[in-house]
């Protein structure tokens, strides 16, 4: 190191290396534990700073999305309407694929049970195969301008959302004003703390596989594949149900199949949307379900954001 | 102020690039928790350190790769640094690069919006300073068009703007200036003394020490991520000039640098040790040998330009001056292409003769150029040890003094007889200014 002159008093004597306080310094050591656990409690505050910014990349991604097409914000609604007719013809009427032993007025049971676990799953599904490349691809943003990167996931799971929301708002409006389905009852309340749990979960996976991505760019087709099996782990397309005397004839199977956390996530929705006492489609216990969810999901975004935080310095010079 | 007496404080930042084979080099290199180095580093910048005052301006100066850009991101907070430490002493805006996150398919209004809000903005903020933002664009009615169908100086003058209008403590600028028009570049040049005036701290990088001289009291001199210079701004661009010179041609990159727009039709472009260049220039009191920088109005000095043409065939030359002010406004200027003056041989010395200067007092920046035959292209831009200092006995005011005198007389007022309307309008004219 050389420095011929300086403009200005040389450094003071008095910082001997590393040891000196931290004081407003950034400094080139890698994030200690303590920091990257004052990032995590400090994430709530980041969301209130960022608020605009949050709320005006999701605006522009939702907008981009849909400007320019004729239906515009139809499109949305079109979709899980398109989804459910489908299902319906082919599952419940071409088909006839049935829950044991249903009044008259729950034929189409099967149907709805296919369509909230792929509205469900498909906003999840969706976000992880759109999200894990939202650093690399927003890498010119990275390199020219200081934002906290985190938004850039915590966009792609908050669409998916969105998108999620028109599906179950079709449902439900479907229920009250058709005779395909009974309307739900007071159990919709839930829905708001289910949607919450669902984003902190995405987030947490979105958080741990997009800034792998930039280190690994194999991470994406990774995802391609795990997100296909895991679809098909889930009791989406099928449902234990289906087969007589489940409980004894799956049982060495079932502690895997609820293993998976996106079980108890779907099925909480199922039963949110499905069940009208006192007709009961299947047996479930809710709130053991959206517990188990709950603890998965916190446990996923505290090991994501951490992550995240313990790579995100090195973004700008990967990407 | 957050942190003790200096805007900027840096200690031997530091900056390394892992360069990797291939990413299976990667994988087994985490896997192994670092034991195996799968990579090599490249250091873009090693050992740099300084500290800036409150409504310092610090110009970057160095060859392409120096490692200009990659300390100003370090600072603007946009990578980290690999060793070394800084600290900031107030709100940051950088301008790495201009209209980074325009989304094309928006309009330019709300691109100032999310550009803003990127920049760390609240909504409120920039409803507060959108028209201000929007006059300074000057866009006109283009604003509510999308980005897309802006020329690149348009969404340059948009970038600029929204960059601007975040009114930092400190502004960190990465070549910003090399592209738009001259007039908003005048602007962007105004804004930045504004800057300044307002104690604001500037750090920015630019080939031009010209520019580097003009806006800024200090200058660092970065060579292959190294500081090889720190200090006055006029002294460090001086050793860089001095060491410019005294390395011409050592390497091709060097070259691209001092000749930038330089036609490679010509063959001797190819081969630095025959491209022309000026060695050396300086003011003497007319007829002596006395330099000097420090002159009256009225005095008579000569500029002396001691230049080399190795091939004056191919690349025949031509000598430009002028006096500028440090706003950048050319006060006056010639060139020997002006005079039919031709410039034989393959070196030698011309000497511009200015008896009576009638310059006014001002610090005055005098650019010599070396310019092609058609005094169109630019093979080397000279400046000179000083700026040139004028003091004036006079009371007039403006840039130079003209030749006049004051006549008392008793003349009749003309009469108008024609163009009535035409007379008054330009007395009209005239009151307004």
């Amino acid at each position: 190191m050389e420095t011929p002159s300086t403009p200005v008093s040389p450094p003071s004597p008095s910082s001997p290396g590393e040891s000196l306080p931290d004081e407003g310094w950034v400094t080139a050591h890698p994030p200690r534990a303590r920091e990257v656990f004052g990032r995590v409690l400090g994430f709530p505050r980041m969301l209130v700073e960022h608020r605009d910014l949050i709320q005006t990349s999701v605006k522009r991604e939702l907008q981009a999305r849909f400007t320019g097409t004729a239906l515009g914000w139809f499109w949305p609604l079109l979709h899980p309407l398109f989804l459910f007719a489908v299902y319906y013809f082919i599952f419940s009427k071409l088909l006839q694929v049935k829950f044991g032993e249903l009044p008259p007025e729950q034929q189409q049971a099967f149907a709805v049970f296919m369509f909230v676990g792929v509205v469900v799953f498909s906003a999840f599904a969706e976000a992880l195969n759109r999200g894990t490349n939202c650093i690399v691809e927003n890498g010119n943003l990275i390199k020219k301008l200081a934002f906290p990167s985190e938004v850039l996931p915590l966009n792609v799971a908050l669409v998916g959302m969105v998108t999620m929301v028109f599906g179950i708002l079709i449902f439900v409006l479907a229920a009250f004003a058709t005779p395909v389905w009974m309307p739900p009852g007071p159990k919709l309340v839930w829905i708001p703390l289910l949607m919450l749990l669902q984003l902190v979960f995405t987030y947490g996976i979105l958080l741990f596989v997009s800034s792998l991505q930039v280190f690994l760019r194999d991470t994406l087709q990774v995802i391609t594949v795990l997100v296909t099996v895991w679809m098909f782990a889930t009791p989406i397309f099928w449902a234990p149900e289906l087969i007589p005397n489940y409980e004894v004839e799956l049982a060495p199977y079932m502690p895997y199949i609820k293993a998976n956390p996106m079980f108890h996530l779907v099925y909480a929705y199922r039963d949110v949307l499905m069940s009208a006492e006192p007709h009961q489609v299947f047996n479930h216990h809710m709130p053991t379900s959206v517990g188990i969810f709950a603890l998965w999901a916190f446990g996923v975004f505290l090991g994501g954001y951490a992550f995240f935080a313990l790579c995100q310095r090195r973004f700008a010079d990967e990407v | 102020m957050a942190h003790g007496e200096f805007a900027v404080e840096a200690v031997g930042l530091g900056k390394a690039y892992r360069m990797y084979g291939s990413p299976l080099k990667r994988i087994v290199e985490g896997l192994s928790f670092g034991k195996f180095r799968g990579h090599h580093e490249f250091w873009a910048l090693r050992g740099v350190g300084f500290q800036l005052r409150p409504g310092t301006a610090m110009g970057l100066c160095g060859a392409n790769g120096a490692g200009k850009s990659t300390l100003l991101k370090i600072l603007a907070g946009t990578t980290m640094p690999t060793e070394g430490r800084f600290r900031l002493g107030g709100k940051v805006a950088s301008l790495l690069e201009l209209g980074a996150g325009f989304h094309l398919e928006f309009t330019g209004r709300a691109n100032i919006f999310m550009n803003g809000i990127m920049m760390g903005f609240s909504r409120r903020e920039i409803e507060a300073k959108i028209d201000e933002i929007i006059e300074f664009a000057e866009l006109g009615d283009y604003i509510d068009e999308p980005v897309r169908t802006y020329s690149s100086g348009m969404g340059l003058r948009l970038g600029f703007s929204v960059a601007v209008a975040v009114d930092p403590e400190i502004l960190i600028v990465d070549e910003v200036f090399a592209v738009g028009d001259m007039y908003f570049q005048k602007k962007c040049i105004d804004k930045i003394y504004d800057f300044k005036r307002r104690n604001k701290t500037i750090l920015f990088c630019s080939h031009s020490l010209y520019d580097i001289r003009q806006l800024c009291d200090e200058a660092i001199w970065l060579d292959h991520g190294e500081c090889k210079a720190l200090g006055d701004s006029v002294e460090v661009t001086n050793e860089y000039t001095a060491f410019q010179r005294s390395h011409i041609g050592e390497t091709d990159e060097f070259l691209v640098d001092q000749f930038p727009t330089h036609s490679a039709t010509k063959a001797s472009a190819r081969d630095p040790k025959r491209l022309p260049s000026i060695t050396d220039a300086r003011i003497y009191r007319m007829g002596t040998d006395e330099e000097v920088y420090e002159v009256e109005s009225g005095d008579s000095i000569e500029l002396r330009i001691w230049w080399r043409n190795p091939d004056p065939e191919s690349t025949p030359i031509n000598l430009g001056m002028g006096f500028l002010r440090q706003d950048t406004t050319t006060c006056a200027g010639t060139g020997t292409h002006f005079s039919d003056v031709k410039l034989d041989g393959t070196e030698g010395c011309t000497i511009l003769r200015m008896p009576d200067l009638k310059l006014l007092s001002g610090q005055f920046l005098v650019p010599v150029l070396l310019l092609d035959d058609g005094g169109v292209h630019k093979y080397q831009e000279y400046l000179l040890p000083e700026n040139l200092v004028v003091r004036s006995k006079t009371r007039d005011v403006g840039m130079f003094r003209f030749d006049h005198e004051w006549v008392p007389s008793d003349l009749e007022p003309p009469r108008q007889e024609l163009p009535e309307s035409g007379g008054r309008e330009r007395e009209v004219e005239g009151a307004e200014r």
